[in-house]
């Protein structure tokens, strides 16, 4: 066991390397000039090159990405190009309202997406079945901006029934947060349901035409404690691995969402900082990110690893 | 006008300087009107009520009052959406609507320029040039104190200015209203009330560059040394009273403020910042804000006829420029450049893109709402024949191809549309490159054979007349046009020293002769700024450089 996790967690490492070279040539393969972003289009080409020079980014790629590594490993995120505040400040903020966000739909689209799948399976072939699985399809494929819009409309707009800004002021209570949270998440609850519910179903399928499913109708236990016991427990493994996939967009990759409630989380950020080419913000925020998206993986394995034990002694010959 | 008047106003002209009582003089001689004589006036810092007694001498009655009459209530607050500054919150570097609204609520200027082009006192007094207008002395009001508490003096006044001019400080944005005009350390403190700006040249416009039309030049203390997002210090109305970056600011009533005439009825404002318009402007629907501070005419459609939406609207010289590279072909022959200028159907242009909500542009910066904009030079129309045939006698009836490059902001896209479409009608194939503002500013801009750039709003169209147009690649700093003729270097020259309207004019026409002729640049239009509050608040002034002027506002039900 120990081994599997210390070559999960060396995987991840390796990974968020790999991550921290495309980020940091990605960045810089971003058209437009850092100095010339910050002293604005009409700046004097002398400043900008004097600029550019005491920013450093006129240095050789492979030095700047040594130092910006070795800054990273010393927990040093350094400045805002754009906003000169630390950028530790910027991204604490984001996270921590990328989190509330994620929470809040998460709460919401699992238990919904699990349960619609098990009743689609349950009902495979009926109506409720083809109910749950083209609505839930359909209702993936809307682009975020568009059923933000047509949710705005109906909840704030036309019914006046939900707050439109997701922010809320600092200093308001757990309650009130959700409340602002409710209509930013319904869009994302509406793009993870049928995925959700769609895995959910096939492995809920697959688990009620095993033979296990079958020897335990034979011996005549009572429906309900088949499908508790032995369709669920087998059926749930993919989708843990599929939530646990999705985590790092809720918490991360929100981008239209964000700037459509006007929300201040991680992808608003990312956003802004690859518009103005805030090369340290924006590179510590994918690096969060990514963070993030491997955490949540490392996790999932691990309580994969748990529930199926293959794995864990498979990983251990 | 009977004897008393004349009387009147000959005691008022016996107090005035020459360039004022020539101001006068034209205004009497029928050369300038009562309103382009106010807004002179006002730049050579006559006094709103000796302008008004000059008026009334001449029995004549004008309005300088630019609030509304509706009644406003005590107290409250109001929300208000406006654009996500772009960068630090810092005077010096400010370049964007998103920081200069908020620059002009802590802060402010010597003078204030209204939507008319009128400059109305405000840190100054009054002001007057020398003979020549080489020098300003500007008389500083006293009795004002920053939003710490400390007094504002003639010294703050010096060293902010000569701050604004020092062309070694990083970013440094005022450089684009003063490289050439004013210099470091020429701006002194004459006694502690007055201070002298002498510039590198005479300039008749230059009151403002003072004002809030060079939105840099809020007065800060003497001793200001950066982080200006810390204290948002400043003697404006208004006192920070939190500030997220990207998120939001709030602003309570500044208890120090010195004008005890117009303190504001509001308690305070709280501005949301909002990185894209669609959010803001169902936001503003939702009623969730009592005013957007600024929305385009193609996101905010459904606000210009929505019947609980009061629309600001005011003309503005922000402009888009279709340029033409007249260093080389196919753009080097002028008679092609007036091809494409008078293939262009500005009327439908405008309906399509602005609805309406625009003014037909001369392909020359001095809109008609300049006053120095001279009203005899004819407009340019559609007139497809015409172009061909010009296109013919250039050589060029094969018509050619040619990459139009340009940035992805507001309506430009579709502007470049256009300008494809009337290329095809006279033979020339236009292909688009639409990249983002940083990528066009960065690798296009200056080098592109055709490209269209946008212009925000100024006061006067020095800026417009110089940058863009400038031969001398010192002055002429965005000359994408690569246009060089010393005949219009030499008028630009004349105009800057001209200090009243009618010297200018008989300039303004001469340029915009030559300009038409030349047409290095297409300007199809200048357009609005529009605002967009709920009928719930009233007693706003905005500007088309986007201050916003809180004073006056309040609620009103």
């Amino acid at each position: 066991m120990l081994r599997f996790l210390l070559r999960r967690v060396g995987l991840a490492l390796v990974t968020l390397w790999l991550l921290s070279v495309i980020v940091f040539l990605a960045s810089h393969a971003l058209p437009g000039d850092v100095g010339r972003r910050i002293l604005g289009p009409f700046a004097d080409p002398r400043s900008v090159a004097a600029l550019d020079h005491a920013l450093g980014v006129d240095r050789p790629l492979p030095v700047q990405y040594a130092s910006w590594v070795g800054d990273l490993l010393r927990g040093d995120l350094g400045s805002s190009l754009s906003f000169h505040v630390p950028v530790a400040q910027l991204l604490g903020r984001g996270v921590v309202n990328s989190l509330k966000l994620g929470m809040v739909a998460f709460v919401m689209v699992v238990p919904l997406g699990v349960l619609g799948g098990i009743l689609a399976a349950l009902r495979r072939g009926g109506l409720t079945d083809r109910v749950i699985t083209i609505a839930g399809l359909s209702a993936t494929i809307v682009p975020e901006f568009v059923s933000s819009i047509v949710l705005i409309l109906v909840f704030s707009v036309a019914l006046k029934a939900l707050p439109i800004s997701a922010q809320v002021p600092p200093d308001a209570d757990p309650l009130t947060q959700i409340y602002h949270l409710i209509l930013p998440a319904l869009p994302l609850v509406l793009v993870l349901f049928g995925y959700i519910a769609r895995i959910t179903r096939s492995g809920v399928v697959e688990a009620l035409d095993a033979d296990y499913t079958r020897t335990a109708v034979l011996k005549g236990l009572s429906w309900g404690a088949v499908v508790v016991r032995h369709v669920l427990r087998n059926a749930l493994m993919p989708t843990i691995a599929v939530v646990a996939t999705q985590l790092g967009y809720l918490i991360g990759g929100l981008v239209v969402i964000e700037v459509m409630f006007n929300y201040q989380g991680l992808g608003q950020l990312l956003y802004t900082s690859a518009q103005q080419k805030d090369f340290p913000l924006l590179q510590a925020g994918v690096m969060t990110v990514g963070a993030v998206y491997l955490t949540a993986t490392l996790l999932a394995d691990i309580g994969y690893s748990f529930v199926n034990p293959r794995i864990r002694l498979g990983g251990a010959e | 006008m009977d004897r008393n008047p004349r009387r009147r106003l000959d005691a008022i002209r016996s107090g005035c300087t020459e360039l004022e009582n020539n101001a006068i003089d034209e205004m009497l001689s029928g050369k300038v009107s009562r309103r382009e004589f106010v807004r002179a006036g006002t730049v050579l810092g006559l006094s709103l009520p000796t302008l008004s007694a000059i008026l009334a001498a001449c029995s004549s009655a004008t309005s300088t009052n630019t609030g509304t009459s509706q009644t406003v209530k005590k107290g409250g607050r109001i929300t208000i959406g406006h654009q996500t500054p772009s960068g630090a919150m810092d005077p010096l570097l400010t370049a964007d609507v998103g920081r200069l609204t908020i620059l002009g609520l802590a802060g402010e200027y010597l003078a204030f320029s209204d939507k008319d082009l009128k400059l109305r006192p405000v840190l100054a007094e009054s002001w007057s040039p020398n003979a020549d207008g080489s020098a300003w002395t500007f008389k500083i009001r006293q009795g004002v104190k920053f939003n710490d508490g400390t007094p504002m003096t003639a010294d703050d006044v010096v060293a902010t200015f000569n701050r604004l001019a020092d062309p070694g400080l990083k970013g440094n944005n005022a450089l684009s209203n003063f490289a050439g005009v004013l210099s470091k350390g020429n701006v002194t403190r004459v006694d502690s009330t007055t201070v002298k700006f002498q510039l590198d040249g005479p300039n008749g416009n230059f009151p403002y560059l003072v004002s809030s039309d060079n939105y840099n030049a809020i007065i800060l203390p003497a001793s200001y040394s950066g982080n200006w997002d810390r204290t948002f210090i400043g003697t404006g109305p208004w006192k920070m009273k939190s500030y997220s970056v990207n998120e939001s600011v709030s602003f309570d009533r500044s208890p120090t403020y010195w004008d005890s005439a117009n303190v504001p009825p509001l308690d305070g404002i709280d501005i949301k910042f909002y990185a894209d318009e669609q959010p803001a402007i169902l936001a503003f629907q939702a009623g969730s804000l009592n005013m957007l501070s600024s929305f385009s005419v193609r996101t905010g459609q459904a606000l210009l006829t929505d019947p609980n939406t009061t629309v600001l609207d005011i003309p503005t010289s922000s402009h888009r420029q279709v340029h033409m590279r007249t260093d080389q072909p196919p753009f080097d022959n002028k008679l092609v450049r007036q091809a494409l200028a008078i293939a262009i159907d500005r009327q439908a242009v405008i309906a399509g893109l602005w609805n309406g909500r625009a003014q037909v542009a001369n392909d020359h910066p001095i809109f008609k709402m300049f006053p120095s904009s001279d009203p005899s030079v004819a407009q340019r129309a559609q007139d497809v024949a015409r172009a061909r045939s010009l296109m013919a006698q250039a050589g060029r009836s094969a018509g050619f191809s040619v990459t139009l490059y340009t940035e992805k902001v507001g309506e430009i896209p579709d502007l470049a549309a256009l300008v494809q479409a009337a290329g095809k009608a006279i033979g020339i194939t236009i292909d688009l490159n639409v990249t983002d503002s940083a990528t066009y500013y960065d690798k296009y801009w200056l080098s592109s054979p055709l490209g269209i750039t946008d212009y925000g709003h100024r006061g006067v169209p020095n800026t417009f007349l110089q940058a863009p147009l400038l031969g001398d690649p010192k002055q002429g700093t965005w000359n994408a046009a690569h246009f060089n003729d010393p005949a219009y270097d030499a008028l630009f020259q004349q105009y800057v020293r001209a200090v009243d309207v009618s010297a200018q004019r008989t300039v303004t026409g001469k340029i915009e002769q030559l300009l038409l002729d030349q047409t290095p640049l297409i300007i199809p239009y200048n357009y609005d700024w529009l605002t967009a509050l709920k009928k719930n608040i009233a007693g706003v002034e905005t500007t088309g450089m986007g201050h916003l002027n809180l004073r006056k506002t309040g609620l009103t039900g």
